[in-house]
């Protein structure tokens, strides 16, 4: 008998371990197709689309198949009234759930789940029309009733609960099976606006969310194009195609196309660029201009939707604490950064827009009377403004005539951000009559400091896709009823135009509205603005359906496309590649 | 051998409670509230953080606190995450098998190659063989583990698509599947291993082979390879036993990095996760779940040690 030694046993092993590793090595796994004819779950991350049979639709859409989308984060939760939703939990949100509105590409707010909304004279009271015919997922309809007990949640849930407060949401009572009132403490007429978000708008089943709170993580129930059928946190989430879906497309075909929706969260920008390239993944998302720059280099291997949001990166002043509180100082901090070298360092020239205003150049509410109001780069004119400052004997840091201003500026200890803060050093020293000090925090300190007002100059970020009306009067409401006012500055004619638009129902009085308190706001200068967030979708050739112009409402209106990277996927199918 | 045995169950008591000590207050002096991490960014308001810190239990003294959490560690509850609400203990418990066998794997593969490389660079040493390992392996010392992860990504999931960029297929989904997930991963983590374990192989074996036995067994005309893993190999691996008993702890900890890229869900995402956002329990449950094992296996080592070197044992009787 022959023993084996040590040796032969790890060579066995490595040679099993070969060999495992490839199988299934040269499956066509990312090949669709009419031949395609496994109906199971993927079984492992190398497995994209085309397990399941491919039905032609009509002329050119494919019925079928497994799209496996890169997210950037694990979401929290799935619970609309409890969890944080950001952007890579909406892609998951809007495919288990739907809203009860939906925004068009123009930014009004178009029917979904909800076919139209009215308010009374005073925009106190809105009553809103339930589409017909609409099932949860375990086959129960959705009705007024439903609307009316998911109340009871949001009004005391971590996410919706300070949007319910911010909206002055104080009732909601079902008239009948499809008809829903909601009762303001005060006139808000961005009101419908709060019902295409997550926290307000999302439909979910509000009796088996009651029931068991916790547990509607595990097993949610809403009226989306998908259902749940498993979660590994961490690794993935698998949906199921929802037969029972409402929606059909332009040509009456029942929405969705595809069979199956899986999410994986890849935290490494790198390696979820990578995994599109390797077909790990179908779809990915980003967030990150330094990974747009990289997709965009992938050539023609991928499809990419970019998108400018309504968010930009800046500097906020706390104008309560000296120098800051001076708009002089203020002024000429902001005259003397240069926005696109600040861009530049963040990796994003060429892809991030030098922001002016909160509103991105796609948003409906972007002025160009903000943006020719604000200034750039004019390193005389700031150091005009400035040296007004440091000759005051007034001067409210109370240093001697004639002393540099001392700035302390503040930013998380990430590379980029340590980057872009001693930017702002250097632009802000490069006048001769500034000294700046750089402190660093960690995020959750950073935070802190700032919603403690410990703060004079932070790095921050600015501006929301949501309707201003919520979000644009928290930020500049009055400090000591507006926590979220970070930068602490209040003007009287500032906030009567910003509780004139709140209280407007014309879309383009509020417009105009927005654009004055825009240019009050340029002129006061609380913060300063960089670059616009730019937002990617990025997908293997063959995947359809996420371009602009390529989901609309049940009136026809195509809906406002993919902002900040959230995609829909109802209507995407996947062609079967060449 | 059985007071040997409880000294050194003592001994691993007493580094628990330490460790778990340590762990609670390191933990708790991270700056920043934990309450801002479970609040959403338009609830952010000092009323909204009192609030949370309430409910959390933050207000309390840390000795308290402490007092509080080791009770419950002590009957298997760690409490529950402050973001998800999910039981401590259960999120652990689901990725433990994806570290678990990464680690594994790891070492697997580590020992797989350093045991005949380091043999034959002994062997053949100062000749060519030996100088080709001994070059290779101190390039794969010297490349970071990232980076080789990246360099395994780009290779075999880019460019040659034979295996996934990311992501993970439990076992008990699919065993290929599995496979094709865990190849990666493990072979950028047992990178650096491989040359730790090539080198001390090397050097055990060098001085084996100058052992008079051997010589005997070469006397004796057995073949090289029986002489070399029959006789030699085993007293040249009692440094590596040593090792890989410390590494696994390494391993475990050091998984962070790799998981990260390869978007795996184990021990190493949840505990980066949980720092960034201040899900203090979590944090802790998992930094002391890491160093109990770490401690664990190094008794057990110790363990194996005595029974495979008897004058250890004598050794620690009186320590």
């Amino acid at each position: 008998m022959t023993r084996r030694t040590p040796f032969t046993w790890l060579a066995v092993l490595l040679a099993f371990g070969l060999f495992a590793a490839a199988c299934n090595g040269d499956d066509d796994d990312t090949v669709t197709g009419p031949d395609a004819v496994d109906d199971a779950q993927p079984d492992d991350p190398a497995e994209g689309q085309g397990d399941t049979d491919i039905e032609e639709v009509d002329g050119d859409v494919q019925r079928g198949g497994t799209l496996v989308v890169g997210l950037e984060a694990e979401t929290t939760g799935v619970r609309p009234w409890e969890d944080t939703c950001g952007s890579p939990c909406m892609n998951i949100m809007v495919a288990l759930y739907d809203k009860l509105f939906e925004k068009e590409a123009d930014g009004d707010i178009g029917p979904w789940v909800a076919e139209g909304i009215e308010a009374n004279d005073d925009l106190t009271e809105w009553t809103l029309t339930l589409r017909e015919g609409v099932v949860f997922h375990d086959g129960t309809p959705l009705t007024a009733q439903n609307i009316e007990a998911m109340f009871e949640l949001q009004q005391t849930g971590a996410a919706a609960s300070g949007v319910v407060t911010a909206t002055g949401l104080e009732g909601v009572r079902a008239e009948d099976d499809l008809t829903v009132v909601y009762t303001l403490s005060a006139p808000n007429a961005g009101f419908p606006d709060a019902l295409t978000r997550p926290q307000l708008g999302i439909v979910f089943h509000a009796e088996a969310a009651s029931g068991d709170p916790d547990g509607f993580n595990a097993n949610p129930i809403g009226t989306g194009p998908f259902s749940l059928v498993s979660w590994d946190r961490d690794n993935e989430m698998v949906l199921d195609r929802n037969p029972d879906y409402w929606a059909t497309d332009p040509d009456g075909e029942q929405l969705p196309y595809l069979d199956q929706l899986i999410f994986r969260p890849i935290p490494d920008e790198g390696t979820r660029l990578d995994s599109l390239l390797a077909g790990t993944v179908n779809v990915m998302q980003s967030l990150r201009q330094s990974t747009i720059r990289d997709a965009r280099a992938a050539g023609d291997q991928i499809f990419l939707y970019e998108h400018q949001g309504s968010n930009t990166g800046s500097t906020i002043f706390n104008t309560e604490v000296p120098p800051v509180d001076d708009v002089r100082v203020r002024r000429g901090l902001a005259l003397s950064i240069n926005q696109d070298v600040l861009i530049d360092i963040l990796g994003g020239a060429g892809i991030s827009e030098r922001a002016t205003q909160y509103f991105g150049p796609d948003s409906p509410w972007y002025s160009q009377e903000a943006a020719d109001a604000w200034g750039h780069n004019d390193m005389d004119a700031a150091r005009a403004s400035l040296q007004e400052y440091v000759d005051d004997p007034e001067r409210s840091d109370g240093l001697p005539v004639g002393s540099p201003i001392q700035v302390e500026y503040q930013c998380p200890p990430d590379p980029s951000l340590i980057a872009i803060a001693q930017g702002y050093q250097e632009f802000y020293e490069a006048t001769g009559l500034v000294e700046v000090s750089l402190v660093q925090f960690e995020q959750a300190a950073h935070i802190q400091r700032v919603v403690g007002d410990e703060h004079m100059a932070v790095c921050w970020r600015l501006g929301a896709e949501e309707d201003p009306s919520g979000w644009l009067n928290t930020l500049m409401g009055p400090p000591e009823t507006s926590p979220q006012n970070f930068t602490n500055f209040f003007d009287e004619d500032l906030w009567a135009l910003l509780t004139e638009a709140k209280e407007t129902a014309d879309f383009e009085e509020r417009q105009r509205l927005y654009s004055e308190a825009m240019v009050l706001i340029n002129e006061w200068v609380p913060h300063t603005y960089t670059g616009y967030t730019a937002t990617l979708l990025a997908s293997q050739p063959n995947v359809r359906g996420l371009g602009q112009g390529t989901w609309n409402l049940p009136n026809g209106e195509e809906g406002i496309g993919f902002p900040t990277a959230e995609g829909r996927y109802a209507q995407v199918w996947l062609a079967p590649e060449d | 051998m059985r007071p040997f045995i409880i000294n050194r169950l003592l001994r691993l008591f007493a580094t628990m409670l330490a460790v778990s000590f340590i762990t609670f207050f390191m933990v708790n002096l991270l700056p920043g509230d934990p309450a801002l991490s479970v609040l959403p960014p338009d609830s952010i308001s000092e009323e909204n953080i009192a609030r949370v810190r309430a409910d959390l239990g933050l207000d309390d003294p840390l000795p308290v606190r402490y007092v509080n959490w080791i009770g419950g560690v002590v009957t298997g509850d760690l409490g529950r995450s402050y973001r998800t609400n999910e039981p401590v203990m259960d999120s652990i418990r689901a990725r433990i098998p994806v570290t678990f066998q990464l680690a594994a794997f790891a070492i697997v593969f580590a020992l797989m190659l350093a045991i005949p490389l380091g043999t034959i660079s002994a062997y053949k040493q100062g000749k060519r063989a030996d100088k080709m390992i001994s070059s290779t392996v101190q390039v794969m010392l010297s490349v970071p583990v990232f980076v080789a992860a990246v360099f395994l990504i780009y290779l075999f999931a880019v460019q040659l698509q034979w295996l996934p960029a990311t992501g993970w297929t439990r076992l008990t989904n699919s065993v290929p599947g599995n496979l094709r997930t865990v190849f990666l991963p493990a072979l950028s983590l047992s990178l650096v291993e491989i040359a730790i374990y090539t080198r001390l192989v090397r050097a055990d074996m060098i001085s084996t082979l100058q052992e008079n036995f051997v010589l005997s067994a070469r006397a004796k005309g057995l073949t090289n390879s029986f002489v070399l893993f029959r006789h030699a190999l085993r007293p040249s691996s009692l440094s590596l036993i040593t090792v890989v008993g410390l590494n696994i702890g390494t391993l475990l900890g050091g998984t962070v990095v790799v998981e990260r890229i390869f978007a795996l869900p184990g021990l190493g995402g949840l505990l980066i996760d949980s720092i960034g956002q201040r899900d203090l329990l979590v944090v802790q449950g998992v930094v002391l779940f890491i160093a109990v094992v770490y401690v664990v296996v190094n008794t057990l080592v110790d363990l194996v040690y005595a029974a495979v070197d008897p004058r250890i044992r004598v050794t620690g009787k009186g320590a």
